[in-house]
């Protein structure tokens, strides 16, 4: 019982500071707000980029021939570009003639005009038929215009594809000595349209039936602004769990220096039990410390951390490790005039070393600048804290993590031991 | 050892490196007794205070605090005394209830028996009215009273105080002494260290006086007064030019010992009223002029004086 009332003494000390809860929660959540903040420009608050509706004008001049019966591309091009499935990116307006169109894409009316041939039919049911149909735009404007283009490229090599199956149709009837009519091609070729377009309306939104789009889980939900905080906000979290480690074990000294741990030993309380609560105290300390960080950050920035278990595996280990690592630097240490010193220097550069993967993971074509920095980096334990916490949040299962994890409580058991044995010998 | 021991001390030894800050003292403290150690700065007070409390371990000898073993049953000894050190220690950032009640876990107390005492200590030293407040926002003195406070939470059979008045203002250390005093009616042993000569004369039934390491006196006021015989003690202080008298007056007829220490003198002499003409003559012979004069009974400063040639106070 007596360890867990000096550990509840110094968790008491520890969360009554105000310099200290500054440095546990207010500093960290405040770095990763600043880059949310510098970042929130990309994206938006749903997720997915914010684009603005393209304005487009359609001048349908398509003039179907007199033997096609029911049938206009030009008309199918027009109703698919303001089809429901486009409405929220796309505003389409009929124009009726060409120059319309495009009087209203120079008077920045529309961003686009969509003129579709007078022949567009014929082009499309007749074996030897050509027409094109024209993207009138403004060159400054990029994003638009090249979705519109997309758009209609896709409708455009649906149509092809059924002139395709009328021309193979065609080819094999011939080959059987039975070579088909103009209007029995016409009609395969409608016939195609109609079944590829009963194929498409069947699938979900957004799907196709000969496509199997396949993305990570957790990519289904977030967005590039969360992909960019997660290192930030896991990296921070690992900087000032070290710094609190070392902190809240600087207690020790603290107490020696205040003449209440020589009082302490004046009491019927044995030494182990003594190092014990004061120990129990900073593992308590970064353990809260990580979950208020881990919760806040999900629950403010959206942040996903990953999967329960291997999430549960790393937090551990980063608590193993960060309060192993600061009893054992404060077990090198003679007072609390040095402990300014080398918490600051030591940790700054040890937590910057460890914690490079934040700005490196996001680099454009930066993997040689990552895998030399990740591999520095594991020089120090920060990194393998680091390591683990980026295995979790890129989705990596309890294998992924486990030998990190190893790693990380084999070298926070050494550190621990190296400590206490240090401290025992010190006070014995 | 005798049967009424509370703290037997038998040939308790310390050394650090070459410094020998303890050199084999015994000397036995009775249960229900005030005892002082008595000594200047650097005696060995404090180093055998530490001993005493398992805090050090001795290089050689051994203590029985209430029948325990300091080397083999330490745990048993902690059980058995309080410990209030020189210097406060206490946790500034908990309230004086906080921290009675932290240390008095520290003793295995609990539940019931813990608030009890707790009501009982605040009671005791006085800071029922304030025992919410951090102990940061209080006074000197109020942490003095904690300090000593925290060392009767498990109402111990012996208390240690290492110097608990020092540096003080003289109301708060009057209250410490009447506290003292009060413990000890209560049936508490208490061993005292102090170099204040009449801290040690008001409170003890017994005094040990330590000097570099080693009890050179040792019994009550009384027994150790008459060491001294009927030796008058003269504190003098002269306005300059010590060296040109100290040698004369050694010297002189009656004389027994002479003290020096920044223009104050103490000399121990047979008769002062003999002794006073023949200083101020040779006094006036060598130019040095003595602007006060006081003559004292024979005390612990005078055996001091006596047993060491030195003034306590050096």
């Amino acid at each position: 019982m007596r360890i867990f009332d000096i550990a509840l003494k110094d968790l008491r000390h520890s969360f009554r500071s105000a310099f200290a809860l500054m440095f546990m929660f207010v500093i960290p959540l405040l770095t990763v707000g600043l880059f949310y903040l510098a970042f929130g420009g990309l994206a938006a608050d749903e997720g997915g980029f914010d684009l603005a509706t393209i304005h487009v004008r359609v001048a349908n001049l398509d003039e179907p021939p007199e033997e096609v019966t029911g049938f206009s591309a030009g008309e199918m091009l027009t109703e698919f570009l303001a089809s429901d499935d486009l409405a929220n990116l796309l505003a389409v307006e009929a124009a009726p003639a060409a120059a319309v169109a495009r009087a209203a894409v120079d008077r920045q009316e529309a961003a686009v005009a969509v003129i579709i041939p007078p022949d567009f039919t014929t082009a499309v049911v007749e074996p030897e038929g050509e027409a094109s149909v024209e993207l009138y735009y403004d060159p400054t404007l990029q994003i638009g215009p090249g979705i519109v283009e997309d758009v209609v490229s896709q409708f455009v090599e649906g149509l092809a594809g059924s002139r395709l199956a009328a021309e193979v149709a065609g080819r094999q009837l011939s080959e059987y000595g039975s070579p088909p009519q103009p209007q029995r091609l016409r009609e395969i070729s409608m016939a195609y349209g109609d079944w590829s377009s009963a194929l498409g309306e069947g699938q979900p939104e957004g799907t196709s039936p000969l496509i199997d789009v396949r993305t990570p889980r957790e990519a289904e939900t977030e967005n590039l602004l969360t992909v960019l905080l997660r290192p930030i906000a896991g990296g921070m979290m690992i900087f000032y769990a070290f710094f609190t480690g070392a902190s809240a074990s600087q207690s020790i000294l603290d107490e020696e220096e205040a003449g209440t741990l020589s009082r302490l030993f004046t009491t019927p309380t044995p030494l182990s039990r003594i190092l014990g609560g004061k120990l129990l105290a900073v593992f308590a300390t970064i353990f809260v410390q990580v979950v208020v960080l881990m919760t806040l950050a999900a629950l403010v920035f959206h942040v996903g951390w990953g999967e329960t278990l291997p999430l549960v595996l790393v937090t551990l280990g980063l608590v193993v490790l960060a309060s192993s690592f600061g009893i054992f630097l404060t077990s090198l240490l003679n007072d609390t005039g040095q402990a300014g010193l080398v918490f600051g220097g030591v940790m700054t550069i040890t937590g910057m070393v460890g914690i490079n993967a934040m700005f490196t993971a996001n680099v454009p074509g930066g993997s040689s600048v990552s895998t030399i920095a990740d591999t520095v980096a594991l020089l120090v334990p920060q990194g393998w804290a680091m390591r683990g916490w980026r295995t979790v949040m890129e989705g990596g299962g309890v294998n992924d993590v486990l030998p990190t994890v190893a790693v990380m409580l084999m070298l926070g058991g050494a550190f621990f031991i190296v400590g206490t044995l240090r401290f025992r010998k010190r006070f014995a | 050892m005798t049967d009424d021991s509370a703290i037997h001390v038998q040939g308790l030894d310390k050394s650090f490196g070459d410094i020998h800050a303890v050199r084999r003292i015994s000397f036995d403290v009775h249960r229900g007794e005030i005892f002082s150690l008595l000594g200047p700065n650097g005696a060995g007070k404090s180093t055998t205070i530490s001993m005493l409390a398992c805090l050090l371990e001795p290089t050689g000898g051994d203590a029985l605090v209430m029948g325990h073993s300091i080397l083999r049953d330490p745990m048993a000894v902690k059980e058995a005394i309080g410990v209030v050190p020189q210097e406060i220690a206490l946790y500034e950032d908990l309230s004086a209830r906080e921290n009675l009640i932290f240390w008095g876990k520290m003793y295995g107390l609990r539940g019931t028996e813990l608030q009890r005492r707790v009501d009982m200590v605040l009671d005791i030293v006085g800071l029922v009215d304030r025992q919410s407040g951090a102990v940061s926002k209080f006074s000197g003195g109020m942490k003095r009273r904690l300090n000593i406070g925290i060392a009767l939470m498990h109402q111990p059979d012996v208390i240690i105080m290492d110097e608990p008045t020092v540096g003080i203002d003289p109301q708060t250390r009057r209250k410490i002494l009447d506290s003292v005093k009060a413990f000890n009616e209560q049936g508490m042993t208490v061993l005292y260290t102090t170099h204040y000569m009449e801290e040690a004369q008001e409170l003890s039934d017994h005094i040990a006086i330590m000097d570099q390491g080693e009890v050179i006196a040792y019994g009550t006021h009384d027994e150790l007064v008459e060491i001294v015989g009927e030796l008058d003690r003269i504190d003098l202080t002269i306005n300059s030019g010590a060296a040109r008298v100290l040698s004369e007056w050694r010297a002189t007829e009656g004389v027994h010992h002479v003290a020096s220490e920044d223009g104050n003198l103490t000399l121990l002499v047979e008769d002062s009223n003999v002794a006073l003409p023949r200083l101020f003559e040779s006094a006036n012979g060598a130019g040095v002029r003595i602007t006060s004069v006081d003559i004292q009974e024979p005390n612990l400063e005078a055996v001091f004086l006596h047993l060491t040639g030195r003034a306590l106070r050096d």
